[in-house]
């Protein structure tokens, strides 16, 4: 038995013996010397990377030796600066001087030394970081910018000059991953500009000795920048608004002087300027009118024209003098008779001038202004409706006014041969100023012999169209109306009584045109049926004709002759110039030149009315 | 002749018309210059001393680079300036105080302007094409720099002696007391090799250092200001 436990034991140590020898008890490896870092340059710290341990616990020791002694020191502190260091202290550092250090690591089996390191103090000099690293963010001119203010590391003893520190900031916006570095040299204290608004910046701070390493970072400080961008853009808010107002009121200038403007850059081209040349009708199309306006007034007329449109429209009527001064009491001229409306224009071309037509034109310009002062609210549109038609009728063109006032007669009286050469010589005037001389004498018989007298008149209506130009013939046309409407008036008077109503009864008859016969003879038809002149009853029929001419005397006289359909035929059918049957109310003939006894006119010409034709002024044409 | 005449007298009459109204600089001010103050002082000559310390060390690295890769040469130098005793603490040098700080300081540039011309010579003399010409340059632009800062240095010193700062003891140094003759006769031999260029270079680099140092605590004890 123990010989087997001999034998296992020898055994276990047989196998033991050579295992414990083959782990490798050998001498620590060499160690090396990583590093030697001074703070402040007072003192320092080394370490070192041990080697290979053997094995065994290893102990290191390191020992140094001065450059100008040959003593060799051990580290006098093994602790402070962690596992493998070596801290020298102040006692033990020197500026300056050379150090030679080694490390020995040491186990059982033996030591090894690391190779020697010189080191100089002042060249292995690492500060700490700076300390109290502050940012604020500051404005300059409403631009922000960052301030960042530090203080040399606690250690490191700048105040008396020994060690000198020059510092480096690194910036970065917070998303972003490179840094923007500054140098700031010795100051302690670092303006960054051009910042980006609203975001959040990091800012480190590190120093470094003029000869020497650089510290680590600080602690990284967070500052956020204030939004100014908004004030910029609203800046450029402020300036889009104001320039797109200063645009608009530009651009309403430019539209409110388009035209001057246009005027100005392309200025027209002036057009040819003819006297007469209207450019409106022109434009119109309407040639005819356009030339003929250019066309002179005893410019032969073309065919096309109707000559029945032609007809002589005027006849001179002899107003006696008595007459003529009652006229002239009433010394309103007005400028009414010119500024009828002539408004048809009639094609017309024929344009004569009478030679007595300045008389003509005083008296119808004196009496219508008395009759329009009178009544001339009255009537007037509807005689102005009834004259209108006449004349756009086309068959008796000027003469509307020379029938009317009492009964209107479209003042057809000659054909178109005589209308022709009548119009060369007319004389009066014009026209219309129907309404008013209508209505007025109208109005008339209603009222007294002198008002009858005196406000009625007559008016001629001029052919041509230009009624400005016997403007100065009013005075003359004036009287000659005048004479005539009384003359006219008075006839009707006297007939009035014989049979009929009172003279307020009695009713003004419109005759109107119908036609000229070849016979020259002018068929009259009544237009209103009122009470009629000669016959004086409601009854009296429309449509009938009421003369026709007879024809004119040696004296220029226009004879009519009433054309009684069937009864009220009247006996007196013509009437001789000098002799008017007053009583007979179915007379249909009146002649111009009938004198009315009951007035003293002593005018060769007279309308004799049983209503039917108000020729109180008229040019008769010698020559039909 | 009448073409170069006018355009000769124009520029004259151009450069005399366009000196600007700064004033020349002197130290004793002495009419018509400007005479900088002591904090301008100071201001240059730390800026020199920097400059200095920076070529320096450039051209040692440099060295080391190109012939000494291997640093297992290092160790067995001895500065000539060993003879002035620095402080090689900051208790030390602040101990020191102003008039024997400036003194140091006078050493140190006095005992550098020989050897670093003598450098210089040696650099461009050699044969071996091992200096590029830039390193010379270095060189020259060094030994230059110290002339220079010494210069400046004692200047200063005296504007202090005027404020009252520094006693009058200051200043009164005979370059002969500052290097031991040995050390210093060496260099004037003219045997420099490359080895003796590295310890050279080595050498000023320390005390270049120690120069803007000491300036530096100067300043700060003699006019505390913003950039202490």
């Amino acid at each position: 038995m123990k010989k087997v436990v001999e034998v296992f034991l020898l055994f276990l140590l047989l196998v033991f013996t050579p295992h414990a020898k083959g782990t490798g008890n050998s001498p620590p490896g060499k160690p090396t010397l990583n590093r030697c870092r001074s703070p402040e340059k007072e003192t320092f710290t080394c370490w070192w990377e041990p080697g290979s341990d053997g094995g065994l616990p290893t102990t290191f020791a390191l020992y140094y030796r001065k450059e100008t002694s040959e003593t060799v020191y051990e580290c006098p502190d093994y602790h402070t600066a962690g596992k493998n260091s070596c801290f020298f202290n102040k006692n033990d550092t020197s500026i300056w001087v050379n150090y030679n250090i080694t490390v020995v690591a040491t186990n059982a089996l033996g030591s090894t030394f690391s190779d020697p390191v010189d080191i100089d103090v002042v060249y292995i000099v690492k500060p700490n970081p700076p300390e109290r690293v502050t940012v604020i963010v500051l404005e300059d001119k409403s631009w922000p910018f960052l301030r960042v203010s530090w203080e040399p590391p606690h250690k490191a003893d700048t105040r008396s000059g020994w060690i000198t520190l020059v510092y480096q900031i690194r910036v970065k916006l917070e998303q972003e991953k490179d840094w923007e570095t500054h140098h700031a040299g010795q100051q302690k204290m670092f303006n960054v500009f051009s910042l980006r608004s609203g975001g959040t910046y990091l800012v480190q701070v590190r120093c470094k000795p003029d000869h020497g390493f650089w510290s680590e970072w600080s602690s990284t400080s967070y500052v956020k920048v204030p939004d100014y961008f908004h004030r910029e853009k609203s800046v450029w808010i402020l300036i889009m608004v104001f320039s797109a107002f200063i645009f608009l009121i530009l651009t309403w200038l430019l539209h409110m002087n388009s035209h001057s403007l246009k005027h100005c850059i392309l200025p027209p081209v002036p057009g040819p300027k003819i006297k007469g040349f209207d450019n409106q009708l022109l434009k119109n199309g309407k040639s005819e009118e356009l030339f003929s306006a250019l066309v002179v007034s005893d410019f032969p007329p073309t065919t096309s024209y109707n000559y029945e449109d032609l007809l002589v429209e005027y006849l001179e009527v002899n107003v006696p003098e008595e007459q003529e001064l009652m006229l002239e009491e009433n010394k309103d001229l007005h400028d009414g008779c010119l500024k009828s409306e002539c408004s048809t224009s009639d094609s017309d071309s024929g344009r004569g001038s009478c030679d007595s037509h300045t008389l003509l034109m005083d008296k119808c310009g004196e009496a219508k202004e008395e009759e329009r002062q009178t009544d001339q609210e009255r009537m007037g549109t509807e005689a102005e409706d009834m004259v209108s038609p006449d004349m756009s009728s086309g068959r008796v063109k000027t003469w509307p006014s020379v029938f009317s006032p009492l009964p209107q007669y479209s003042s057809n009286t000659l054909d178109e041969q005589s209308s022709l050469e009548m119009a060369k010589q007319h004389y009066l005037s014009d026209s219309q100023f129907l309404p008013s001389s209508t209505s007025s004498y109208l109005t008339q018989p209603g009222h007294g012999t002198k008002e009858a007298l005196g406000p009625s008149y007559w008016e001629f209506c001029l052919s041509n169209k230009q009624p400005h130009l016997l403007h100065p013939q009013t005075q003359a046309r004036q009287q000659l109306q005048a004479h005539s409407d009384v003359d006219i008036s008075s006839i009707g008077r006297k007939q009035a009584p014989a049979g009929l109503q009172s003279p307020l009864l009695r009713p003004t008859e419109y005759v109107e045109v119908q036609r000229v016969n070849e016979e020259d003879m002018v068929h009259l038809q009544p237009v209103v049926s009122g009470c009629g002149q000669n016959n004086c009853s409601p009854q009296m029929p429309q449509g009938e004709d009421y003369s026709k001419v007879k024809g004119v005397d040696s004296d220029n006289v226009l004879l009519l002759q009433r054309n009684m359909m069937e009864e009220d035929r009247c006996p007196c059918e013509h009437q001789e110039t000098n002799g008017v049957k007053e009583n007979c109310y179915t007379s249909s003939t009146v002649t111009t030149t009938q004198k009315p006894t009951a007035m003293p006119v002593q005018d060769e010409m007279v309308l004799g009315m049983n209503g039917y034709v108000d020729t109180a002024t008229m040019c008769i044409l010698p020559t039909y | 002749m009448k073409n170069v005449w006018f355009p000769s007298l124009t520029l004259l009459c151009l450069e005399l018309s366009m000196r600007v109204g700064t004033a020349p600089i002197c130290a004793y001010g002495q009419t018509g210059c400007h005479v900088p103050t002591l904090a301008d002082l100071f201001d240059r000559v730390i800026q020199q001393s920097s400059r200095m310390h920076g070529i320096s060390s450039d051209l040692h690295s440099e060295f080391e680079q190109y012939f000494f890769p291997s640093k297992n040469l290092i160790g067995k130098r001895k500065c000539h300036t060993y003879g002035i005793l620095t402080p090689d603490d900051k208790e030390n040098a602040q101990r020191l105080g102003r008039e024997q700080l400036t003194e140091v300081i006078l050493r140190l540039l006095g005992a550098w302007g020989d050897p670093m011309s003598q450098l210089y010579q040696s650099m461009s003399r050699d044969q071996n094409q091992d200096f590029n010409h830039y390193s010379s340059n270095k060189a020259l632009e060094i030994s230059d720099m110290v002339h220079e800062l010494r210069d400046g240095v004692a200047k200063m010193t005296e504007k202090m002696k005027q404020f009252g700062v520094l006693g009058n003891t200051v200043g009164n140094i005979s370059p002969e007391s500052l290097v031991p003759s040995s050390a210093l006769s060496s260099y004037t031999q003219g045997e420099f090799n490359s080895l003796d260029h590295h310890d050279l270079l080595y050498c000023f680099r320390r005390d270049s250092n120690k120069v803007k140092n000491y300036l530096r605590i100067l300043k700060c004890t003699t006019l505390p200001g913003l950039d202490c």
